[in-house]
């Protein structure tokens, strides 16, 4: 019944031995809460059938670790790679190689320290992709290079005849660095903000912890905001400040250094292809037939010191936009993103304003999130009978700040059709310009609101498989609209304009 | 296109509607919906309003004025979208224009349509109605024709699967 995969005939190979390491390792890791659980309540129950589980407990993730090496199986065919896994329900995963779109490497620290790689093939649009978790790192990095090159292979021939684009070296595959890693760059990194998510969780958690903790209770923590109220508040917030701000250091700094440790981008193979990492390494390649734009992205406070990011926006790839460079200056973001799009200018161009109208728009709404968040307020003073003056100043500062995002939207708005790249500009309080290839668009959608019909305006929306499968212009004039999709796609709204 | 799809067209662009409106079953298609929807809310604010205790009065008002929208809604939302609904299938673009408050118009080439389906509700049965989607590798992109006769429906199903299956690009 059951096929006999591991005969060398057909060419099945197992993954790297080495996982019976790590597998069981990573399933003892998951396994030790349950496991300390168990033994707390053994060494409480006093009975002898304890000793019994204990074992059991330990035998069984060993086991159940090994289980994958055991039933994995893939293989290269001439056109296909094929991935056999499973104990009970067989599964075989099959990608034709020429679908191949991505090939992508990753290794925690483990992994590192076994020396094994787990390879993702990324294959078509938003389909699962191919996992092999774990092969030797000198098996995968070939498995890379093989699919990369058999992909590559066909392409080569008719696009030496025409090769206009003068960047891409199209018939010697010799690698181009497009950035590596610059430590002056560490400087952007307390002013990216996305790790400061990541710290209010591991905040989240401890504080759940700490509702358990013996000190935590009224009668502590009331002691202890009377011993804090003796110190002037003034100097107990400036210390809370300052310490926060040295932790906020510490954390992102440490964060940018873990994460973008040798980052390294190149192109090679018609791919681009970028390694980083201090203990868990990732080698990230995108094909770049499937690269259909570039998203920079300049949050607030990184605009302060002349800081970006940059992604790419693929079809075929997990979630469509991979971040290739980490936070850094501006130059080097526009410098990458031009030689990615082999074009001059989409990323620096002045964008054409929406107007006046557009202006009233986004202050609107602004101004209508932050004036329902008064009205919150108001009523709540109303009803608990709290001091006026609090809530008056607290509405006010909050209704300055929702005018200035305003203004800011508002600035950041702007459209342009550069050459055979579609501009969009966007963002409340970064700063972030879409560019998408003209061949990527897959269609047009006009909407208006009401609100927006009264005054002429509307949003454009360019659908597209790339990305996040839509690149809106808001709030632009709807003859605007109809004329930039008219000339981003030539022809095809023709049949449907007035004369 | 006489300048090339380089620079922006000239002469002010405004879109014309699609050339086809929708079954005119699609009227007391979407009244009887749309009362089936509102009669279920103001039944229970009404409901709410008897059975809750000790309300202040001015509730009385929001009851009110609850009901008055639902019947503004089922009287003038269907007449004013047959109005609006409109679409149309050239031999190289699907084209729609729906809403009732709002507008929204959608454009997509035939040629990166990847599938269409069409679909029929119990009540859609009743009236002989029937809704075409066509989808495209975006999901921002999936065209609806809300509402069609069930024969124009089959019609426009076999001319676009015809043409699809005629195009070889993967669509992206």
């Amino acid at each position: 019944m059951i096929p006999t995969p591991g005969s060398p005939g057909e060419g099945w190979l197992r993954l790297s031995p080495r996982k019976l390491l790590l597998d069981p390792v990573k399933a003892i890791g998951q396994a030790v809460v349950p496991l300390v659980v168990a033994l707390v309540g053994i060494s409480r129950s006093d009975s002898g059938f304890g000793w019994v589980i204990l074992p059991i407990a330990i035998v069984a993730p060993l086991l159940f670790g090994a289980l994958p090496w055991l039933t994995t199986h893939y293989r290269l065919t001439d056109t296909q790679i094929q991935v056999r896994s499973g104990v009970l329900n067989k599964n075989t995963s099959t990608a034709p190689l020429d679908r191949v779109r991505s090939v992508d490497l990753e290794a925690s620290l483990l992994h590192r320290v076994l020396g094994l790689q787990k390879v993702q093939v990324g294959t078509g649009v938003d389909d699962d992709r191919i996992t092999l978790d774990a092969l030797a790192a000198a098996d995968a990095d070939a498995l890379r290079t093989t699919l990369l090159r058999r992909r590559e292979a066909p392409a080569v021939v008719p696009s030496d005849p025409d090769a206009p684009e003068g960047v891409a070296p199209a018939p010697v595959a010799v690698p181009v660095e497009l950035a590596r890693i610059d430590w002056s760059w560490l400087r952007f990194a307390p002013f990216s903000l996305a790790r400061l998510v990541l710290l209010a969780g591991a905040l989240g958690v401890l504080s759940q912890f700490g509702d358990d903790l013996p000190i935590w209770n009224e009668e502590t923590a009331r002691s202890t905001w009377d011993w804090v109220m003796q110190f002037a508040l003034t100097a107990v917030v400036l210390v809370l400040a300052v310490a926060g701000l040295a932790v906020w250091l510490v954390v992102s700094v440490t964060g940018y250094v873990v994460q973008w440790w040798r980052f390294l981008l190149i192109r090679e193979h018609g791919s681009l292809h970028l390694t980083s990492g201090l203990f868990t390494t990732r080698s990230i390649t995108v094909e770049e037939a499937k690269v259909r734009g570039v998203e920079m992205t300049e949050p607030l406070l990184m605009r302060v010191v002349g800081g970006a990011e940059l992604s790419t926006l693929a079809t075929g790839v997990e979630d469509g936009v991979t971040q290739v460079l980490p936070p850094c200056p501006r130059d080097v973001a526009v410098g990458v993103g031009e030689s990615v799009l082999e074009h001059r200018g989409p990323l620096t161009d002045p964008l054409v304003a929406h107007g006046p109208l557009a202006r009233r728009r986004a202050w609107f709404r602004q101004l209508r999130d932050a004036l329902v968040v008064v009205a919150a307020g108001a009523a709540a003073t109303w009803w608990f009978g709290v001091t006026w003056w609090w809530v008056g100043l607290g509405g006010l500062a909050l209704l300055l700040a929702a005018a200035a995002a305003g203004e800011s939207s508002y600035r950041h708005l702007g459209h342009a059709l550069a050459g055979d790249h579609l501009v969009a500009g966007s963002g409340i309080l970064a700063r972030v310009r879409t560019v998408l290839e003209t061949d990527g668009i897959i269609g047009w959608v006009v909407s208006q609101s009401w609100w927006q019909r009264r005054i002429g305006l509307a949003d454009l929306v360019a659908t597209t498989a790339a990305g996040n499968e839509r690149v809106l212009v808001r709030d632009v004039r709807l003859t605007v609209a109809v004329e930039l999709a008219a000339a981003a796609t030539p022809g095809l709204l023709t049949e449907f304009l007035e004369v | 296109m006489s300048d090339e799809g380089a620079g922006p067209v000239v002469h002010a662009a405004v879109l014309r509607e699609p050339a086809h409106r929708v079954s005119p079953q699609a009227v007391p298609f979407w009244r009887v919906s749309a009362l089936i929807g509102d009669a279920v809310l103001v039944v229970a604010v009404v409901v709410a309003y008897v059975l809750i205790p000790d309300v202040p009065g001015w509730t009385l008002v929001l009851v009110l004025l609850v009901a008055a929208a639902a019947i503004a809604h089922v009287v003038l939302m269907p007449q004013i979208r047959y109005r609006v609904h409109r679409w149309e299938v050239t031999d190289t673009a699907v084209h729609t224009r729906s809403g009732w408050i709002g507008r929204e118009t959608r454009i997509a080439p035939i040629s990166r349509v990847q599938t269409v389906d069409s679909r029929q509700g119990a009540l859609m049965r009743l009236f002989g109605l029937a809704s075409i989607t066509v989808t495209t590798a975006s999901a921002a992109g999936p065209i609806t024709v809300d509402c069609l006769d069930a024969d124009t429906a089959r019609e426009v199903v076999a001319r676009l699967t015809a043409i699809t299956a005629a195009t070889e690009d993967d669509a992206t």
